[in-house]
Order: structure tokens, then sequence, then C-alpha cells
């Protein structure tokens, strides 16, 4: 009968070994995305790096062919020549083959052009995209199996030693532990539902007035307010074509 | 004589010293960054005690309860569109007489607003006084001609995300689908090309690589609001979570 226990928990410990190093591959990218993911509001998504450049130049007469205005921007841009173009209203935009755009807002007085570049970063870039499975396929069942193998882990390792470094003493309290802080956070928050009340609480209080202004953009409008700039004074839909569409069967 | 125990000669006391030493080592780590990091947002947080100072028109207070002021619209993932004005098309549907779709270059042949809104994320921080040029979620209303049994506006986009509005909030004169911010177009991350915008509710609801703007009789919550998010979304009432 020993022999028998004895070669149980032998065969937990060598499918939980076996296990953790499988698992370390699938724990380094989920705990460092989920880190990323948790600090989303002060680090913003991560996994790209963007960057944004703006140039004025001399204005753009409205009558200019659109070849001669496409070829001004992009020697003022300097990336080489687009891939592609398009025109808009008062926009031109301007593709790269390195997936740079460049759009220009021509105005009466001067062409204002906003340079966009972003790259995926190696690493955390495809960790925060493996991180949600959505739309992924077999990544979605893939990462249910890696759930199943934490599932195993947690649960082996209640058992995997014996005496007072396993329930006896410390694994008890550890155990304990780990089921208590979420448990106590919970109970010291008061729950998804306390936040509500709160908020009910710090909402029906005095306003108070004191107009400061505040926000982008900062040099152009140091005190900016709330109310429109401009309002449309268009009844129907301008000069646009609208293709028409058939009704929805459900709406 | 030092206080230091004879390590050498006694390995298990050693094992338990130096385990100890870690663990005050890792103790004193924690607190330092803890420290640094309250240190950090208190400096950076000028902007939120202003804004919070601050009334709107309507008597809110300018900056919903627990939200904090950036500068800078913060990108927050999603499953992005193409990005391309090219093959950007809007569809106007559901529940009205005359559906339309709209490319890009006829978007901005509409009637155009230029308006300042503030915008408020639901992780917690808001981007105020952003100039926001676009065509009002009215205007496409009146357009289809939107029938009156519309209630809920729904904001479609890229990859079948969906964003529920109450007609209040759609309606309202700050609400539109918006290519530009700032006098700037939107990186693909902020939506590119063309976006939603829809300032009273967390920023959520403001669908980003918008496809299509359906007028529905029955509320349908959409992508956020089947997981866990508030369907409503009133930042502030913080109606955050269901």
């Amino acid at each position: 009968m020993p022999d028998v226990k004895k070669r149980w928990r032998a065969w937990l410990r060598a499918i939980h070994r076996d296990f953790g190093y499988l698992a370390i591959g699938f724990t380094l990218i989920y705990a460092i995305s989920g880190i990323a993911q948790n600090h989303i509001e002060d680090w913003g998504d991560v996994s790209f790096k963007a960057t944004e450049r703006t140039i004025a130049m001399a204005a753009i007469p409205p009558t200019t062919p659109e070849i001669v205005a496409v070829k001004s921007v992009a020697d003022a841009v300097g990336l080489g020549t687009p891939t592609e173009h398009a025109r808009a209203g008062d926009e031109l935009r301007l593709d790269y083959a390195n997936g740079s755009k460049a759009t220009a807002i021509l105005g009466t007085s001067e062409t204002t052009v906003t340079i966009q570049a972003r790259s995926r970063r190696p690493f955390i870039g495809l960790a925060n995209w493996l991180h949600t499975a959505r739309h992924k396929n077999a990544w979605k069942y893939i990462a249910d199996a890696y759930a199943v193998l934490l599932l195993y882990l947690a649960l082996s390792g209640i058992f995997m030693i014996k005496g007072r470094l396993g329930l006896k003493w410390r694994g008890t309290i550890l155990i304990t532990t780990g089921i208590l802080v979420p448990v106590m956070y919970i109970g010291l928050a008061g729950g998804p539902d306390a936040q509500k009340d709160a908020v009910a609480s710090t909402t029906s209080g005095e306003i108070h007035s004191v107009p400061v202004g505040i926000g982008a953009p900062k040099k152009e409008s140091p005190t900016p307010t709330l109310t429109p700039t401009q309002e449309p004074d268009v009844k129907g839909p301008g000069s646009a074509v609208l293709v028409p569409l058939p009704p929805d069967d459900d709406p | 004589m030092s206080d230091t125990p004879d390590l050498d000669r006694y390995p298990e006391l050693a094992e338990r010293w130096s385990r100890r030493s870690f663990i005050k080592s890792a103790v004193a780590g924690t607190a330092l960054l803890g420290f640094g990091g309250a240190l950090m947002r208190l400096a950076a947080d000028d902007l939120t005690r202003a804004a919070r100072a601050e009334n709107r028109p309507d008597g809110k207070p300018r900056l919903p309860p627990g939200q904090r002021v950036l500068e800078f619209l913060r990108p927050m993932g999603g499953d992005e569109g193409d990005g391309k004005t090219e093959t950007f098309r809007l569809k106007v549907h559901g529940a009205c007489k005359k559906p339309f779709e709209v490319d890009y270059a006829n978007l901005l042949k509409l009637p155009q607003v230029e308006k300042m809104a503030d915008v408020h994320c639901v992780t917690g921080w808001s981007m105020l006084g952003g100039m926001w040029k676009g065509v009002q979620l009215k205007k496409l209303a009146e357009l289809a001609e939107m029938t009156e049994e519309a209630r809920f506006v729904i904001l479609e986009a890229a990859h079948g995300f969906t964003a529920n509005i109450p007609m209040k909030e759609a309606m309202a004169d700050n609400a539109m689908v918006t290519y530009r911010i700032n006098g700037k177009p939107f990186s693909i991350d902020h939506g590119a090309p063309v976006r939603g915008l829809v300032p009273d509710l967390y920023f959520w609801k403001s669908s980003k690589w918008i496809t299509g703007v359906k007028f529905v009789k029955n509320d349908a919550p959409g992508f956020w609001e089947t997981r866990g998010y508030n369907n409503h979304a009133d930042p502030w009432k913080e109606e955050r979570y269901a």
C-alpha cells in the first residue's frame, strides 16, 4: 500500500514537472501581456510603436491638377513615391509601401501634412495579439488547453509534497492565503455593486463652478469651452452622392 | 566580532539567512516601486485637479468621477479595420425609409460640423477639449429618413464590433461620425479613417473603424455590453460595468 501511495505522488510530481516546462512559454506570453493589459489605462496599447509628425507647406490652390498636388506633397514629406493616393474634400492622402501615411489638409493659406507611421513591437506586440483568442481559430483551443494545463498545475500542486512542507502546515497556509487575498479584496472593496453606490453619493453633491480652460489643442485655444464652433447650415446631402440600399429585413 | 553568523559552517542557517534577506529586499523593492509610482501620479495630476474645478454648460462636472486627464488620446487596442479611405463605406440603414451607403469622398461632401468635445475612457482617463470634425449622427438620420419607431442606434465597426447607443445620446449635437481631431486625421489605432463619437457616454461606445450606422426598434447590446460592461455607460453615473 505505501508503494502505491509513493508511486501516485511520484507520478503527480513528474507530470507537474513536465507540464511546468510546457507552460513556461505560454506563461511568459500571458503574464507579460497580462501586465500590459492590466496597465492599459497607464501605458495604452503597447503593441505598436507609433510616430506622428506634422509639417506645413505652401498652400496648394484647388485648381492644381491632382498629380501635381501629389508630387508637391510627396516632395515635402520626403518618403519617396507613394504607392496610392486619394483626394476627398480638403484632404489628399498618400500611402507608402512601408505602411506610412501622409494626409495633407489643403487650406487656403497653407497646407498641413500629417505623417503617421507605426510598427509592431517585437515581443509584446505579438504577445498582446495572442492574449485575446478572439478571431484566432486554432489559438482559441490552444489557449483552452493551456488553461487546463494551469488547472492541473494548481490542483496537483496541492498534493505534491506531504508533511509540514505540504498540507500539514506550509501548504495549507499558502493555499489559504492565496484564496483569502481575492476573497478579502471583494469583501473590503464591497464587490461590483459597491462601486455603483459610491458613485451615486459622489454625483449627487453640490456642483462647483470655477471655469478654467483645459485640454487640447492648447496653443490654438487656451480656454476651450464646450460650445459648438460650426453648425451645418445645409439641408439634404449637399453635393454628396448617397448610394441607395434596399431596406433591412429586421430593423 | 561580526553579528553575522558563520554561514559556511551552518548551511541550514545560510539557507534561512539568504531567504530572509531575499524577502526583506523584495519587500523594500516593492515599497520603493509603489512609492515612486504614487509620486509620479501626484506630479502628473495638475490637469486633473484643474478639470475637477470646472463645469460643463449643462451643469455636470467637466470631469466625471473616477477619471484623470490625459493630454492625448491613448491607444486602447481592438480589431482594426484596414484604415483606408479608398475602401471605406458607411452603411446607414435599419429603421429608416431611405437607407444608403456613402464612401469617404462623399462623406466629406455632406454637411460637416466641427465641435469641441471631451471623451472619457472606461479605464479611467479622459481627454478634454479635442476639436472633432465630421457628420452628425442626427444628420445621417435625417438623410436616411429614420422612422419614429427607432429607439436605439447601433454603431457597426470592423470585424463585427457593435456598440448600442440610446437615441437621446445618439441624436445629441456632439454625436457624429468623425474623421479628424484637432485638424489631424486619426491614426489607424484611433479608428482611421472614420470613427464614431458619442462623447456623453464612455468612449468604447464611440466605435473605431466604423462601417455602419443602424437605427433599431429594440436594444441590441454590443461587443463590450455583452462582456460585462454597462449597457448605458454614462460616465457621470460611473456606469462602467454591468
